[in-house]
């Protein structure tokens, strides 16, 4: 009776197994990027990178967009003008078009974290201008759109030149109090696509953009840096063997090694929080004579190096509350250190354009290049 | 609580020694087993002659020869050495004929001469090559064991080479491979305890043992097994290894079978038992751990880490051979979303041409191999090595080209299929390969689901197993941390001083460090 009984519930289960819903790989497109653009209609464009397979082109890379009020609603469009079944699961990268990003991405964010088929690794980032016209232009040197913004982000968060921005790390920005979330800026350039800048926003809406080279700052505040190299300038005449002329600005490479952050709240009521970063690091290049083996000179340089980037992080932040965006996570900070804040995303960012902070950077040099 | 404690201690120990008075009476009970309903050896001479002819059913081979008026011999032709037979025996009888088959006896220059009254034990004698001398008026019969056995010389094991160690494999002779152990292992604690197996083929199987580390609950177990068998014949130790498994229905096997008497003793040496079967060149070890199975007696022969690479090696080897083409089949139907995207394009171009969905793809690559390891296996050994290179060749190429498979799935069949020969056993190896074929169905339709489910049921059978009582899974499970050590790696050889846990041996340490004598340091 037993051994009836399972019988019966292996051949039923092993004709309920042809139920499971197939995905053959060669029998399906697979979108590789999805680019959303805001129209003036205020619908959504969606604009998708495909790769599909054919026997006889062998693999081919098209675009193909659609306009929709939602963004999965634009996929079945789209989908009517492809001999196959697009699917989601190998998606690299997802582009929001500048109108788009200052109306808010929000929902398209919460959209792609439900997804199961998605993973939370994908990339995220901001064309300039619009998504739809970066994707459709006929580039020369470029076959794989979505393969090239895919790659060209990820080196760049490698060589810590940018933000990470995955799916992961931008959503828990999203949804949790206390920091804003970034994410690189693209754009072409003639034949080039290129990491323009960074996108700073509040809550969900694009509310202002830095150069890319300001971004080795957002980084240094908001997490660790390890290996990045970066770029500033001192005044020239703290070199005292310099014998031309003084007055202009020297740019100096630099190279960090290792780097702490202290982030502490001195003040709740104001609030005032005090920023001490140090940063060891060799100098890689130098525009200017000097002398590596006197430590008074050394000194010098050190302070000059510190009184530069800490002008500069000062700069930055002073932008960032002026457009309201709390990228560093002073938020974050003054929730963990006051008890029972009950801080909200409004509460605190009616705080935050008058917070104050006391930067110390103590930058030290370990080594100055080697000779061979 | 610690009444009870006691009382299960003291019962532990009745429980013991009654196991050992058991194993006393059943001894006896194995030497007499011919003497139930004895049919008694006449005294006369024509009587006997007759009956004889009667019980033996007077084959043509049956030789009764009239030494003097009243010694009569008998024997069957080719099963007795007639050299010894013609120099030291007849030669004896012509020069005595008037002392009793008992004083006979004592002036015969043979290895074994017995007396016996019993008329079964002289016919089964007779048929396994023992001369029988009759002298009229005696009722007890003289049996001279002079049997000729043709037996294959010693020669290296085929089915277990290895590269490093002693390149002898058992034979079909049971007295050569016991000598062979013997020679191994030379103690008086080597017991050797003969049974005799199948109505009809009559053949005598050795359960060889250490008596001072063996356990004898095992012992007693083994015994039960073999003598509780009922079969007209055994022609193999697989098929003895088959019948007294703990699930024969299992199609893993859970005794080793090994033609290396190197690895035999090495089973013996941990507390395992030995079983040898007259006429079969495999030896069966039991218990035997799932694990174990693994484990080839090289690994002992090299450094540590080497052999704990090698180890690691197998092991993966295992996972990747049952595994590796359902994940393909898996992913390709149901989850191109983990195909990482270096990958993505080559699989796909080269699954464009193919027109069957992967499941019927990989199941027809995968007969394929099977088919050719299969013929290699039946034909000759030259013919076969071709019928496997061409076949291979061949088929694979011509298959891409053909559209019916993608290349990369041929790598990975080959590759699984190759990873499945690793395995040291040969009948383990088998039992990996076939069990990949339910899972890439299971794969096909319910995808890595199918998978996982496979493999759950796969663990939940090996977990419920078990080898002569023993845990088949362990050291694992039950976890034994200690047997960790001489598992999936190897460490260095003082760290795995301690027998298997699993083979329940009475001394727990392979040697004891010697007491150092106080008065010397």
């Amino acid at each position: 009776m037993i051994k009836k009984l399972g019988l019966v519930i292996l051949s039923l289960t092993l004709l309920i197994g042809g139920c499971a819903e197939q995905k053959l790989l060669e029998k399906i497109g697979l979108i590789t990027l999805a680019g959303y653009d805001l129209n003036e209609d205020g619908k959504v464009v969606t604009t998708a990178v495909i790769r599909q397979v054919d026997p006889e082109f062998q693999s081919m890379v098209t675009t193909s967009s659609a306009v929709n009020d939602s963004s999965l609603g634009a996929l079945t469009e789209i989908n009517r003008k492809t001999t196959k079944k697009l699917m989601q699961g190998q998606m690299r990268i997802t582009l929001f078009g500048e109108t788009l990003a200052t109306e808010g991405i929000g929902s398209f964010l919460n959209t792609l974290s439900k997804n199961s088929s998605t993973s939370s690794g994908i990339l995220l980032a901001m064309t300039a201008g619009n998504a739809k016209e970066l994707l459709e232009y006929p580039y020369k040197n470029i076959n794989d759109v979505g393969q090239e913004i895919y790659k060209l982000i990820e080196q760049n968060v490698d060589a810590e030149l940018v933000t990470s921005s995955t799916l992961h790390e931008v959503s828990q920005d999203y949804y949790s109090v206390g920091r804003d979330m970034i994410i690189p800026i693209i754009e072409r350039k003639e034949e080039v696509i290129e990491v323009t800048g960074v996108a700073l926003f509040n809550k969900d809406k694009l509310v202002g953009q830095l150069p890319a080279k300001d971004s080795f700052y957002l980084l240094l505040i908001r997490g660790k840096f390890k290996s990045g190299k970066f770029e500033t300038t001192i005044p020239g005449d703290i070199f005292s063997s310099n014998q031309s002329d003084s007055s202009e600005p020297v740019p100096v490479v630099l190279d960090t090694i290792s780097s702490t952050k202290k982030l502490k709240l001195t003040d709740k009521n104001v609030p005032e929080f005090e920023l001490q970063i140090n940063l060891n690091g060799r100098i890689l290049e130098l525009d200017a004579e000097m002398d590596f083996d006197n430590p008074v000179e050394i000194e010098k340089l050190e302070k000059a190096i510190n009184q530069s980037l800490t002008e500069e992080l000062k700069s930055i932040l002073d932008y960032c509350q002026e457009i309201n965006s709390d990228v560093f996570g002073l938020g974050k900070q003054y929730r963990s250190q006051v008890r029972n804040s009950k801080l909200t995303h409004e509460s605190w960012h009616a705080k935050y354009p008058t917070a104050k902070v006391n930067i110390k950077i103590n930058f030290k040099i370990l080594r100055s290049g080697v000779f061979e | 609580m610690s009444n009870k404690f006691f009382k299960n201690m003291f019962k532990k120990k009745e429980s013991k020694q009654q196991a050992q008075s058991d194993s006393s009476s059943l001894k006896n009970k194995s030497i007499n087993n011919h003497s139930h309903d004895k049919k008694l050896i006449s005294p006369d001479k024509a009587k006997f002659i007759s009956l004889i002819e009667k019980e033996s059913n007077n084959p043509s081979d049956l030789k009764t020869k009239f030494i003097t008026e009243d010694y009569t011999l008998f024997y069957i032709e080719n099963l007795v050495d007639s050299r010894v037979l013609n120099k030291h025996i007849l030669p004896v009888v012509l020069k005595n004929p008037n002392s009793s088959p008992s004083e006979l006896k004592f002036q015969l220059q043979i290895p074994e001469a017995n007396m016996t009254e019993n008329l079964e034990l002289a016919i089964l004698e007779l048929f396994s090559g023992a001369a029988l001398i009759h002298k009229n008026g005696y009722p007890t019969v003289l049996l001279a064991k002079i049997n000729t056995r043709e037996s294959r010389s010693l020669s290296a094991p085929e089915n277990e080479s290895q590269v490093i160690g002693s390149q002898v494999g058992f034979n079909e002779s049971l007295s050569t491979n016991e000598s062979l152990v013997r020679r191994y292992i030379r103690t008086p604690d080597l017991y050797i305890k003969k049974l005799t197996v199948g109505k009809i083929s009559n053949t005598t199987v050795s359960i060889l043992y250490l008596k001072s580390i063996a356990s004898e609950e095992m012992v007693q177990t083994l015994q039960q097994r073999i003598t509780d068998l009922k079969i007209d014949a055994l022609l193999d130790s697989s098929f003895l290894a088959e019948m007294i498994d703990d699930n024969s229905l299992s199609p893993f096997p859970q005794m080793l079978l090994t033609e290396r008497p190197d690895r035999f003793c090495d089973g013996l040496l941990n507390g395992k038992l030995g079983i040898l079967v007259d006429g079969s060149s495999m030896a069966v070890i039991c218990p035997h751990s799932f694990i174990e199975f693994f484990q080839s007696r090289e690994d002992q022969n090299l450094r540590w880490p080497i052999a704990s690479f090698l180890r690691l090696l197998r092991f993966s080897a295992v996972f990747l051979s049952i595994f590796l083409t359902p994940l393909y089949v898996a992913a390709l139907t149901f989850h191109y979303e983990v195909i990482p995207q270096s990958l993505l394009v080559p699989l796909s171009e080269s699954r464009a041409l193919v027109p069957f969905p992967p499941i019927i793809e990989a199941l027809l690559l995968e007969l394929i191999i099977e088919l050719l390891r299969e013929a290699g296996a039946r034909l000759p050994t030259k013919v076969g090595q071709t019928i496997g290179i061409v076949g291979g060749i061949v088929i694979g190429t011509a298959a891409v080209q053909a559209g019916i498979t993608s290349n990369i799935l041929i790598i990975i069949v080959a590759l699984s299929a190759l990873a499945s020969f690793t395995t040291p056993s040969y009948m383990m190896g088998n039992v990996i390969r076939a069990i990949r074929f339910p899972i890439i169905i299971l794969a096909g339709f319910w995808g890595f689901y199918g998978i996982m489910l496979g493999f759950c049921f796969l663990l939940i059978h090996l977990i419920k197993q078990s080898s002569l009582g023993t845990p088949y899974t362990a050291p694992f499970y039950p976890p034994r941390w200690v047997d960790w050590r001489d598992s999936i790696i190897r460490l260095p050889l003082p760290l795995t001083n301690l027998r298997p846990t699993s083979s329940r041996a009475k001394k727990r340490k392979k040697y004891e460090e010697e007491p150092i004598d106080p008065e010397k340091s």
